[in-house]
C-alpha cells in the first residue's frame, strides 16, 4: 500500500532560510546553465553557419554567383557570433534558472515557487511559515543534485553528427569543381570587354562633341544615341547580361545612327564627285583644277579656281569660252542628283559663253555655295559613319573571344583607318573554323582627305553588299549589291551574291557580271533617265570604259 | 416533544421556534422550550455557515499554520487513508481523490454502477471522522421536505411545571441534511426539484425553511452517488447542481485480485468498522492548513489557461459550455491538498493536471456533436492538457 507522503515532510527544520540563501544556492546553477546555454547556442550557430554556407555554395553551383564564397564565409562566421551574442543577451535569470531546474530535476515547481515567494511582499498573501517550509524543502531537494551533473557541458550525439555532416558537405562543395566558374569567367571577360568598349564609345562621343563641322542638332542626336548606348552597356555590364544583349544594343544604336544619315546627301556628294571627274578630263587647266577641287570637295581650291576662271574669262576667245561652257554643261549633266551644283555649273557655263562677268561672279558664288553644302553633307556623313564604325568596332571587339580571331583582327585593322575611304569590316563566326566573312565593306570618303580609294560606295539603305573573303582581307573591292538589301552599316552576305562566302574571287572576275546585272536592272526599272545615266556611268567607270 | 428520528436526530428538538398556547390564555412567547442536545450543539455552536470562510482565512480562524499543523495534517490523512483502504478494497485512487475533496472542504459526486462500494466508502469515512452521518436514498417520489425538514405542530408540556396545560407549538423537524456527512445515494434517481433541495446547503451551508434560515453543522460534506445516466429511471443533474460538487469521481469496477480480497473480507462472520482518527474540529483545522499552501503565479496562470481552454471558443467543436470559475477554485483547492499529501509545500503544474479530470469533467457540457461522436470530457481534458504542454 502506497503511503501518502514521504517522511521528510515531518522532519524538523534545521534552520530558517531567507531569500539570500535561495540566491546563494541558485547562483552556481545559474552559472552552469549560462555555460551550457553558451555552448548550445554556439554549436547551433556554427551548424547554422555551416548549413547556410553550404546553401550559398550550392546556389553558386546552380546560378553564377561571383561573390558566393565571400557570402559563405561571411555568413559562416556571422552566424556563430550572432548565436553567441544572443546567448549572452538572453542569459538566464534566477527565475528562469529556477524554472529550468524544476523541469530538469523534476522538482514539481519547488524552485519556481520558492523564488516567487522569496520576498516578504510576495509572500504576504501566504503563510510565512509555510513559505519558509517550502523554501527549505526546495533547497533541500536542490542540494541533492550538482549543477555540473544536471547541466553537463557535453555535446549531444545528434549535434555532433549534424556538425560533422555539415562540415563534410561544406568541404565537398569547396573541393569539387564548380561548373559555374567558367560562366563566371566568361561574364568577367565580357564585363571587361564591355568596359573597354564603353570607354571607346565615350571617347568617340567626345570626339564628335569636339567637332565643329557638323550641325549642333545632329551632334546632339548622335550624342544622345551614344550616351544611351553607354548607359545600356553599363547596365548590362553591372547586371551580368549576355553578350547577345550588348550586341543587340550596339546594333540598335548603329541602326539609329544610320537612320540619321541623309540619302540625298550621299547622292549630292556622289554627283559632285562625278561632275568633278568629268571636269578633270577637260583640256583647260582651270576646269581640271575645278574638277579636282569638286572631286576632292576642296572649297578653298575651288574658290581659287573660280577666281582664276573669272579673271581669265575675258581674255579667252569666244570659241574657247564656248568650249569651256560645253564642258561645264557636260559636268552639270553629270550632277543630276545635286540640283544646286547642276544649276550653278549651268549658270557658270552660260555666263562664260556670254562672257558676262557679273553672271560669272554670281555663278561662282552659287557653285561655291553648292560645294559648301556638299562639304557639310560630307562632314555629317563622315561623322555618322565614324560613329557607326566605332560601334561596329565595339561589336567586333566584344565578340572577339568567341569569334574567329583572324577575321576579327583583320576587320579591326581594316576599320581602324577611319580617315581612309573604303573601310572594310569583317566579322568571323566561331562556328566556322575559317571565319566566314560577314558584313559589307563600307566605304566612304572623308571630306578634306584624299579621294576615296575604295571604289565601292556603301550606300546607306541601299547596302553595298559585298562578300569578302573569309579572312576579312580588305581588297578595296566593291561590287554592286541588291537595292534595299542590307544596310550600309552592317550587312550580311547571302546567296544572292555570286561570291560564295569565304571564297576569294578577284575583282576582275566579278565586276563584269555585276556590271551587266546592274545595267540590266537599271534598264528594266522605272527610274528617271538621269538616274539611269548616273548608274550606267558609275559602272562604266568601274570597268574603265 | 422530543423526536427520535431514523437518522439519529436529537430527541429534544433544538429547532422548536414558535409557542402556540392551546387554551389561548397565556400569550407569552418563548424562544425555545426544549434543551438542545449537547453533542449537536457542539457541532453547530462554533461552526456556523461561515465556518468555511473562516477556514479560508487562517489568520482569522486558526492562525498561521505551523510545521506542527502540517505534521498533524499528514498524520491524520495517513491514518484516514489507511482506515479507508482497509475496508474499501480496490479503490485506492478513489479514496485518494475523496481525501482531496475532504481536505479541500468540497462535496463529491461519485459515479458508478451499483455495488461498487460507493455507499460503503462514504459510511466508512464518516466512521473514521467521528462525524454525524446521514444517508438519503433518492427515489423518484422523494420530496425536498424529506431532505431539508419541515415544520410540524407539536404538543409540549411546560418544562418548568408552572402550567399544567400542554401547549401546541410549531416545531421544525430537521431533515437528514442536518448532518456532517450526507450521503445522497443515487441522487439522479430523484426529480430535479428534489435534487435542487441540496443546492443551498451545498453552497451556503444553510437551509431555508419557511422564513427561517438555519445553519448546517460543520464540517458539512455532501457525498452523492449516482448511476450512469444511461441507466433506466435516472434524471440528469442540473448543471447548477453539478457545479456545486468539487469533484466528480468515477468509480471503476475492481480488478480480479481486488475482488478476491473483497470476498475474503466481506463474506464472513466479521464485519469491519473504521476507527475514528479525527474529529470535526480537527478536520476543519486541516482544511484551513491546506488552504494556506503556497501557490506560484505561473501555476495559477496555468490553471486559468486550462480552465479557459475548456470553453467553446477553444474546443468549440464538441463543447456546449465550459467550466465555470468554480472549476478554477476546485482546481486550486484540490491541487493544494494533493501537493500536501504528496509531501510538498507548493502546488505544481503536475498537481493541476492531475486534479483537472475530477475537477472539470462534470463542468464541461458537451454539445450534440460531442455526444454523437462519443466524446468524453476526459478526452477533451486530455487534449487541452496536451495542447497547453505544447504551448509551454
Amino acid at each position: 500500500m502506497a503511503t501518502l507522503m514521504s517522511s521528510r515532510i515531518v522532519a524538523p527544520m534545521p534552520k530558517l532560510l531567507d531569500s539570500e540563501d535561495l540566491i546563494r544556492s541558485l547562483r552556481p546553477w545559474r552559472k552552469q546553465l549560462f555555460r551550457q546555454q553558451m555552448l548550445h547556442w554556439l554549436l547551433r550557430g556554427v551548424i547554422t553557419g555551416l548549413v547556410v554556407a553550404c546553401l550559398v555554395l550550392l546556389a553558386a553551383r546552380i546560378f553564377p554567383w561571383a561573390t558566393a564564397v565571400y557570402w559563405a564565409v561571411g555568413l559562416g562566421i556571422t552566424s556563430p557570433l550572432l548565436a553567441l551574442g544572443a546567448a549572452i543577451w538572453y542569459r538566464p535569470s534566477f527565475a528562469r534558472t529556477a524554472s529550468v531546474i524544476d523541469k530538469r530535476l523534476a522538482l514539481h515547481d519547488r524552485m519556481s515557487t520558492a523564488w516567487e515567494l522569496r520576498e516578504p511582499s510576495k509572500g504576504a498573501q501566504q503563510s510565512s511559515a509555510l513559505a519558509e517550509l517550502q523554501r527549505h524543502d526546495a533547497l533541500e531537494q536542490l542540494a541533492k543534485s550538482k549543477p555540473a551533473t544536471a547541466f553537463p557541458l557535453r555535446l549531444q550525439r545528434s549535434t555532433v553528427l549534424t556538425l560533422v555532416c555539415a562540415t563534410l558537405v561544406l568541404a565537398l562543395l569547396i573541393l569539387l569543381p564548380n561548373p559555374m566558374t567558367a560562366i563566371l569567367k566568361q561574364q568577367a571577360d565580357l564585363q571587361a570587354r564591355l568596359t573597354r568598349q564603353i570607354a571607346s564609345i565615350e571617347k568617340k562621343r567626345r570626339q564628335i562633341d569636339a567637332q565643329s563641322t557638323i550641325p549642333a542638332k545632329e551632334k546632339q542626336l548622335i550624342d544622345q544615341i551614344l550616351s544611351d548606348l553607354e548607359s545600356q552597356l553599363n547596365y548590362e555590364s553591372q547586371n551580368a547580361k549576355s553578350e547577345a544583349e550588348a550586341q543587340q544594343d550596339l546594333a540598335d544604336a548603329q541602326t539609329k545612327l544610320d537612320q540619321l544619315r541623309n540619302p540625298q546627301a550621299v547622292t549630292r556628294i556622289q554627283s559632285q564627285s562625278t561632275a568633278g571627274q568629268s571636269l578633270q578630263h577637260s583640256s583647260d587647266a582651270n576646269l581640271q583644277a575645278m574638277g579636282q577641287a569638286l572631286a576632292n570637295n576642296d572649297t578653298k581650291s575651288l574658290a581659287q579656281v573660280l577666281q582664276n576662271l573669272a579673271s581669265q574669262a575675258s581674255k579667252l576667245s569666244q570659241a574657247q569660252r564656248d568650249q569651256l561652257g560645253q564642258e561645264l554643261e557636260n559636268a552639270a549633266n553629270q550632277a543630276n542628283l545635286n540640283p544646286d551644283l547642276k544649276s550653278a555649273l549651268r549658270q557658270l557655263a552660260q555666263a562664260l559663253t556670254e562672257n558676262n562677268a557679273k553672271e560669272i561672279a554670281n555663278a561662282s558664288q552659287s557653285l561655291q555655295a553648292a560645294a559648301n553644302q556638299t562639304a557639310a553633307d560630307r562632314n555629317s556623313e563622315a561623322t555618322l559613319a565614324q560613329a557607326s564604325q566605332s560601334l561596329q568596332n565595339a561589336a567586333n571587339n566584344l565578340a572577339a573571344p568567341t569569334d574567329n580571331p583572324n577575321g576579327t583582327s583583320q576587320g579591326q585593322q581594316q576599320n581602324q583607318g577611319q580617315q581612309e575611304p573604303g573601310q572594310g569590316q569583317g566579322k568571323g563566326q566561331p562556328q566556322q573554323g575559317r571565319g566566314k566573312g560577314q558584313g559589307g565593306q563600307q566605304g566612304q570618303r572623308d571630306p578634306g582627305q584624299e579621294e576615296g580609294r575604295g571604289q565601292g560606295q556603301g550606300q546607306p539603305k541601299q547596302g553595298g553588299n559585298s562578300g569578302t573573303n573569309g579572312q576579312g582581307k580588305n581588297e578595296q573591292v566593291y561590287v554592286p549589291g541588291q537595292i534595299n538589301q542590307g544596310s550600309g552599316a552592317q550587312s550580311t552576305d547571302n546567296n544572292s551574291s555570286a561570291v560564295q562566302s569565304g571564297d576569294q574571287v578577284s575583282y576582275s572576275q566579278v565586276i563584269a557580271q555585276y556590271s551587266q546585272m546592274a545595267h540590266d536592272a537599271i534598264d528594266n526599272s522605272s527610274i528617271s533617265p538621269d538616274d539611269k545615266d548616273l548608274v550606267h556611268d558609275y559602272f562604266n567607270s568601274l570597268e574603265g570604259r | 416533544m422530543a423526536n427520535s428520528g431514523e437518522n439519529g436526530f436529537p430527541e429534544v428538538n433544538p429547532y422548536a421556534e414558535e409557542i402556540v398556547p392551546l387554551s389561548g390564555h397565556n400569550k407569552t412567547s418563548e424562544a425555545t422550550l426544549s434543551s438542545p442536545n449537547e453533542t449537536e450543539v457542539d457541532i453547530t455552536k462554533n461552526t456556523t455557515g461561515r465556518a468555511l470562510s473562516h477556514a479560508a482565512n487562517p489568520q482569522r480562524g486558526h492562525g498561521e499554520p505551523t510545521q506542527a499543523d502540517i505534521t498533524e495534517f499528514i498524520e491524520i490523512a495517513q491514518k484516514l487513508e489507511q482506515e479507508l483502504r482497509a475496508i474499501v478494497i480496490g479503490q485506492d485512487s478513489i479514496i485518494r481523490e475523496l481525501l482531496h475533496a475532504l481536505f479541500a472542504g468540497g462535496h463529491v459526486l461519485l459515479e458508478g454502477v451499483p455495488g461498487l462500494g460507493k455507499t460503503l466508502l462514504v459510511r466508512t469515512l464518516s466512521d473514521a471522522l467521528s462525524l454525524k452521518f446521514a444517508r438519503i436514498q433518492f427515489t423518484p417520489d422523494l420530496m425536498p421536505a424529506d431532505i431539508v425538514g419541515t415544520t410540524i405542530v407539536a404538543e409540549q408540556v411546560d418544562p418548568n411545571g408552572a402550567s399544567p396545560a400542554t401547549r401546541r407549538v410549531f416545531s421544525f423537524q430537521p431533515g437528514p441534511i442536518f448532518a456532517n456527512i450526507v450521503l445522497a445515494d443515487e441522487i439522479n434517481r430523484a426529480t430535479p426539484k428534489t435534487q435542487s433541495a441540496l443546492l443551498e446547503g451545498m453552497q451556503e451551508h444553510t437551509v431555508s425553511v419557511g422564513d427561517r434560515t438555519r445553519p448546517l453543522p460543520q464540517p458539512f460534506f455532501v457525498l452523492a452517488t449516482q448511476n450512469p445516466l444511461e441507466m433506466e429511471g435516472t434524471y440528469p443533474l442540473p448543471e447548477a447542481q453539478l457545479d456545486r460538487f468539487l469533484l466528480k469521481i468515477m468509480v471503476n469496477f475492481p480488478k480480479a485480485e481486488d475482488l478476491m480480497r473483497i470476498l475474503d473480507t466481506t463474506v464472513g462472520t466479521q464485519s469491519l468498522r473504521a476507527s475514528p482518527v479525527a474529529t470535526g474540529d480537527q478536520l476543519l483545522h486541516l482544511i484551513s492548513v491546506a488552504r494556506a499552501m503556497p501557490i506560484a503565479t505561473h501555476v495559477k496562470e496555468y490553471a486559468v489557461r486550462l480552465l479557459l481552454a475548456t470553453h467553446p471558443e477553444q474546443v468549440h467543436r464538441y463543447v456546449r459550455y465550459g467550466a465555470s470559475p468554480r472549476g478554477l477554485q476546485a482546481l486550486i483547492m484540490t491541487a493544494r491538498v494533493r501537493a500536501l499529501l504528496s509531501g510538498r509545500y507548493n502546488v505544481s503544474l503536475e498537481d493541476i493536471r492531475a486534479v483537472a479530470y475530477p475537477a472539470l469533467r462534470h463542468r464541461i457540457v458537451l454539445n450534440f456533436d460531442g455526444l454523437a461522436d462519443g466524446i468524453t470530457p476526459e478526452q477533451l481534458i486530455d487534449t487541452i492538457i496536451g495542447e497547453l504542454a505544447t504551448e509551454a
